[in-house]
């Protein structure tokens, strides 16, 4: 393992291109699974009365 | 809680007559061509059928048809498999035509009606918020526009001077 900044951001790359061509059923799986962990996440946070963590639909939506 | 059986349900409205045509758009329709993308809710862009002499059209048939199906109404959307459901009219010919030339996509042998990856980043363009330029950018790292449907899009709905103030923002320097 290394901090080599270039390798890490291909590696990002490639991991979303390998996502990218998933079957779309396994991808709206994913999305499902992605919703309630979005839900989770919020509800943890509204409980522990700090600020809700950034709203998907604030960032890359529709 | 499941899209798939959303989809299901859209078909089935299809096929009994309360809208002439739909399609997927938003995160939900770029997840088809892109890594799947976190949204909360599922956008629907619908064609109904217009009645005689019926100006405005209204949205009521389908919430009728879903309420009667188990969808629950809060605001906006409906609320079907645990999802929350928006319906949308088409808003400009883009939007029109992306609805006209949607495509079917099998999932898990249930077609489903999307939007085409350029008609959805054509759309991304035009709508122009920061999520919309970080999903145009997405399509594009991508790879999955064919650049020459894709430019007749931005021809045909006078987004090309849009497109080259995104170009010079954001893709100055890519190779």
């Amino acid at each position: 393992m290394t901090f080599d900044l270039q390798r890490i951001i291909e590696s990002k790359r490639a991991w979303r291109r390998a996502l990218a061509q998933r079957p779309v059923s396994e991808k709206l799986a994913m999305l499902d699974a992605l919703r309630d962990r979005t839900r989770a996440i919020r509800a943890a946070a509204s409980r522990l009365n700090v600020s809700s963590p950034a709203r998907p639909e604030d960032g890359i939506k529709r | 809680m499941s899209i798939a059986r959303v989809i299901r349900l859209i078909n089935q409205m299809q096929a009994d007559g309360v809208v002439e045509r739909y399609a997927i758009g938003g995160a939900v329709g770029a997840t088809f061509y892109l890594e799947p993308v976190a949204t909360l809710d599922v956008d629907i862009f619908v064609a109904f059928r217009q009645q005689p002499g019926e100006i405005i059209t209204s949205p009521s048939p389908i919430f009728d048809y879903l309420t009667a199906r188990g969808g629950i109404i809060e605001g906006e959307y409906i609320v079907i498999a645990g999802w929350p459901v928006q319906f949308l009219p088409p808003t400009s010919p883009l939007v029109e035509e992306a609805l006209a030339k949607a495509v079917t996509v099998e999932v898990e042998g249930t077609p489903a009606q999307v939007f085409t990856a350029e008609h959805l980043a054509a759309i991304a363009l035009q709508t122009g918020r920061a999520k919309d330029h970080a999903r145009l950018l997405q399509f594009i790292e991508a790879a999955v526009l064919d650049t020459r449907r894709f430019q007749a899009l931005l021809q045909r709905h006078g987004l090309v001077e849009r497109w080259q103030a995104f170009e010079r923002k954001f893709l100055q320097g890519e190779s």
